[in-house]
């Protein structure tokens, strides 16, 4: 599961929660308020005393309003995130098969890769949906040819696999501190 | 969390969102005098609305209704986020007047792991039968790093694909096969 739906999930079940007691809470005031009782936990005639004496320009109204805003914008963000895939679809001649690579073992795939090249101390990689980048640490500065060969074992890595969509491939030499 | 709940979830959070920032932006507009000055200086809850429910007793009966209708979707809503899309068995009954048939999955997909381990290269696997529109199988196989991807691939497509379907009786049974390549040479037990 992605990141993204984890966070999802944490925040819809805490507003299902909310909502839930919230709702609960209102019938049980009715009920309560039916049967002549002061408010069991809510006190409404406080705040609609309050509302009733505060206008729309009020600053703590209006301070309510953009929070309501604000979290509004986060919900439909949170909705309409799509975040980094979970896996990548492979090609499949087989009907009713379908195939992928988890992204994250595919970014160790690739660092691993990368870091078999001659003259490459340690490498690391990210991959989103159309690119991977391969940040990778050289032994020794400006050797000629070595960015041309962290490409090449990358994109062989990803031939290997054979992924539905093909990834532009960038690399990131930094030279090792040697001190 | 199954699919659906992602999708569920989506779908009731943008809801949300859109009342929340349409219901503030109309507030915010009001209070910033888009709408005349007039309207900005009335207070949030004005006299005729406060004073509505008085003579209709009715009013607050309808709005626990209401309320109770949204308690319900809200706990649905929270069921959600702890229903799996995970299968314990299959059905495999063809005419139910003569008895019904189910397969345990777990009898399937320790099979299917167990022949996915003999294939040189795969260091893991767990399998795992999916309720997720229809049934389906789920491999996740990890593959060492020296692994000949191509010929994982066809074992795992032509040979236990074709043995899984032979086994459950479907031949068209989706199966979706996750390759997990890795940066390790040292073979682990099953990840299950």
């Amino acid at each position: 599961m992605r990141a993204t739906n984890w966070v999802t999930r944490l925040v819809a079940a805490l507003l299902a929660l909310a909502i839930l007691l919230g709702s609960l809470l209102g019938v049980a005031e009715i009920v309560a308020a039916a049967l002549g009782r002061a408010p069991a936990v809510v006190p409404y005639p406080k705040w609609t005393g309050w509302l009733r004496t505060h206008s729309w320009n009020d600053g703590l109204v209006k301070a309510v309003l953009a929070g309501l805003v604000v979290l509004g914008l986060l919900l439909l963000l949170l909705a309409f995130r799509r975040g980094k895939p979970a896996s990548l679809a492979l090609r499949s001649d087989t009907d009713g098969v379908a195939v992928t690579a988890s992204r994250r073992n595919l970014e160790k795939s690739l660092a691993a890769a990368a870091a078999r090249t001659t003259s490459i101390a340690a490498a690391s990689a990210s991959v989103s949906r159309r690119t991977a980048r391969v940040e990778a640490r050289t032994v020794a500065p400006s050797e000629p040819g070595v960015r041309e060969a962290v490409e090449s074992a990358v994109r062989d890595r990803l031939e290997s696999l054979g992924l539905e969509r093909r990834l532009r491939t960038r690399v990131d030499l930094t030279t090792k501190d040697t001190r | 969390m199954s699919g659906r709940a992602n999708v569920i979830n989506r779908v009731v959070l943008a809801l949300l969102g859109l009342l929340l920032v349409a219901a503030g932006g109309l507030g915010l507009a009001l209070s910033l005098k888009v709408f005349g000055s007039g309207r900005a200086t009335r207070p949030v809850l004005p006299q005729e609305v406060s004073t509505f429910p008085d003579a209709r007793p009715w009013f607050w009966w309808a709005l626990a209704g209401v309320l109770l209708v949204i308690a319900v979707l809200a706990l649905l809503w929270l069921l959600t986020q702890f229903k799996s899309d995970r299968a314990t068995r299959l059905d495999r009954t063809t005419n139910a007047r003569d008895g019904y048939t189910t397969l345990h999955a777990g009898a399937l997909t320790d099979a299917v792991e167990d022949e996915v381990q003999g294939i040189t290269g795969v260091t893991g696997v767990s399998a795992r039968v999916r309720e997720h529109r229809g049934e389906q199988v789920f491999l996740r196989v990890e593959l060492a790093d020296s692994a000949d991807i191509g010929e994982v691939r066809t074992r795992l497509e032509n040979d236990v694909v074709a043995h899984v379907r032979e086994g459950v009786g479907d031949p068209r049974l989706p199966v979706t096969i996750e390759l997990r390549p890795s940066a390790s040479t040292t073979p682990r037990r099953s990840v299950r």
